[in-house]
């Protein structure tokens, strides 16, 4: 289990991060819902170990996040920030080599096959990664970060995703979210930040709903997902509206009528 | 299928590595050759094979003497100070994420050099006690360069990515520090020290002596192999820092092994032969454009490319103006500097 207790973190006084606590368990995919300057980020960043967590703890499978090094947390649980910049002409298949640095695998090249082919970029294997569009970068990066954790292992491990769906077109995007669902059979757990709350909708087992650094909602997709406080947290007001086709939840933001905009902090 | 692709990558790796040693192997010979005292070629191999017991040939004593008391430690030093400089240039690169940086441009020369002044010129007590000489001096140099890489590194880095246009203009001010402090000091100086300094400066290969080579292969090849085995991690490093401490990197740990190898590859190399430019920046480029971006051959590959190249240029220093020398400084910028623009012209055709 990948658990978070009363998470704080502060900027100048202001809490960012407000007594957050959450909790991750393998095989299920949680997706962190909120407006722009919620903390989400910020979160994601004390969770991957990238921000010293200073009040409130953060462990993985029980051992505390402080007491794990680098190569060991990188063998628990693999993380996809929001852009990643590649400043050498380094080609697919060396960027996605470099997910497996610090683990010791027995068989790479079957691994690596079956992630780029996972994310449909096999075709792009000996490509330059820089001359690549943005959506390719992004499943590439993808696979780099999925070859770290492809292996099957005896203990739960975790994938964490900023918005990785940010720059793909909607196939893609399904693409993406579906290959999470195969790892939920894998014993992952996955967190994953989203802006598309209809993906959310769709593809989480648990939402957890983020404003001004705290949890507004956190639960099942059925518990959260109500007009109400989802019109409380993005101040918009938000209609569902039942899919005629799948039966399942549209989620529809309807044109607002006043018009204030709040200002938050961006991300 | 892969495998098999992964495989031939690494034989093409070696590959590339063994031609620049042939090519370096060919460099040395005809700089033990050929010179103000021309030794004909079959005369340069017999001296050779006569050092490890095989007699072919003759030669006269006083060939052997030029070639194994003057060129050859010269020719190993520029292999060593070549090579570092080449390599220290692609690990700093690697590490500052910029292909601009060189140990010129960020501090590390200017503060080895500033350093290697100081010893020379305020200690001059040292020059009584040989082994603080020979000791002394390359790790006085190394100290400045850690101080000014330390301190560009620094000063460049916001939030974990270091910012080129910040890092440009660290690199520029505490060149611009380190050279007035050298100037400042020179004030102070003799005659004597001044006119090796004037030489010093431009970079002289001619002071190499049996003497400076047991300090130069430890402190030059030591940490160029400790660079070499950090060539996984600095591809890491190139997605990024958090990206590479996300992949299980310990990424203070190996920047900071990477200042101080990098460092003390050319502080010592500095305190040994002066400054060079353009080796450090030229060389780690060229071998990204031939062969791509991958670490473990762009080190090694930047070692002996570097070395060659250095090679050359003190041998077209040696022959250009016989009986004078040329000072290496100039050859390389000569070389390095119209080479550099046709770079930027191609990298800018090739942008649009």
């Amino acid at each position: 289990m990948l658990q978070a207790s009363q998470v704080h973190f502060c900027i100048r006084q202001r809490p960012i991060v407000d007594e957050v606590s959450l909790e991750l368990n393998p095989g299920e995919i949680l997706a962190v819902l909120g407006p722009n300057g919620a903390g989400k980020s910020t979160f994601f960043k004390i969770l991957s170990g990238e921000i010293k967590c200073k009040h409130g703890s953060v462990g993985y499978n029980g051992h505390d996040i402080h007491k794990l090094k680098a190569c060991d947390l990188a063998a628990v649980r693999a993380v996809m920030p929001q852009h990643t910049q590649v400043n050498f002409p380094f080609t697919v298949q060396e960027v996605v080599e470099l997910g497996l640095i610090s683990t010791k695998v027995k068989q790479p090249a079957k691994l690596i096959q079956e992630v780029l082919e996972a994310t449909n970029t096999s075709h792009l294997k000996n490509q330059v990664f820089n001359h690549l569009s943005g959506g390719e970068k992004q499943r590439v990066q993808l696979a780099r970060v999925l070859v770290q954790i492809w292996e099957t292992k005896p203990f739960p491990r975790y994938l964490l995703l900023d918005e990785p769906t940010s720059s793909l077109d909607i196939a893609q995007q399904h693409a993406v979210l579906k290959i999470l669902q195969t790892l939920k059979s894998r014993n992952i757990g996955i967190l994953v930040i989203l802006h598309e709350l209809n993906l959310a909708a769709q593809y989480a087992d648990k939402i957890a709903l983020l404003k001004n650094g705290m949890i507004a909602k956190a639960g099942t997709v059925e518990e959260v997902l109500e007009e109400k406080i989802l019109a409380y947290v993005f101040d918009h007001p938000i209609h569902l509206i039942k899919n005629p086709v799948t039966g399942g939840v549209l989620i529809s933001a309807a044109a607002q009528t006043h018009t204030s905009i709040p200002t938050f902090k961006q991300a | 299928m892969i495998t098999a692709l992964s495989h031939t990558k690494i034989q093409s790796q070696n590959l590339t590595l063994i031609g620049f040693g042939i090519v370096l192997v060919l460099v040395v010979l005809a700089s033990l050759s050929l010179g103000a005292y021309s030794i004909p070629f079959p005369q340069t191999l017999s001296i050779l094979f006569d050092q490890i017991g095989i007699q072919v040939g003759t030669f006269e004593v006083q060939q052997a003497n030029v070639l194994l008391q003057i060129r050859l430690p010269r020719i190993l030093m520029a292999m060593l100070v070549g090579g570092g400089l080449g390599i220290a240039g692609a690990a700093l690169q690697g590490m500052f994420r910029n292909p601009l940086v060189e140990p010129g441009l960020i501090g590390v020369s200017s503060g080895a050099a500033l350093f290697a002044v100081i010893f020379m010129v305020i200690i001059p007590a040292a020059g009584s006690l040989a082994w603080i000489k020979t000791l002394g001096l390359p790790l006085f140099a190394f100290i400045g360069g850690l101080i000014c890489v330390t301190a560009v590194y620094q000063l460049s880095k916001s939030q974990g990515r270091t910012d080129a246009a910040t890092l440009i203009l660290a690199g520029v001010a505490i060149n611009a520090l380190a050279g007035s402090l050298i100037g400042l000091v020179l004030f102070f100086a003799d005659d004597s020290a001044l006119r090796s300094f004037t030489f010093w400066s431009l970079g002289d290969l001619g002071g190499a002596t049996w003497a400076k080579i047991p300090v130069s292969v430890t402190l030059i090849g030591v940490p160029s192999i400790l660079l070499l085995l950090n060539s996984r991690q600095l591809n890491a490093l190139a997605l990024g820092e958090q990206e590479a401490f996300h992949m299980g990197v310990n990424v203070q740990q190996v920047k900071i092994r990477l200042l101080i190898c990098s460092a003390l590859v050319v502080g010592v190399g500095v305190s040994m032969v002066g400054m060079i430019g353009f080796v450090g920046l030229v060389v780690p480029h060229l071998i990204r454009i031939l062969f791509g971006a991958d670490h473990r051959l762009v080190l090694p590959g930047s070692f002996l490319l570097g070395a060659i190249l250095l090679n050359f240029a003190d041998l077209i220093a040696r022959v250009i103006v016989i009986p004078a020398e040329m000072p290496i400084g100039v050859i390389t910028a000569l070389i390095g500097a119209p080479f550099f623009i046709w770079l930027i012209f191609n990298l800018n055709k090739s942008k649009n």
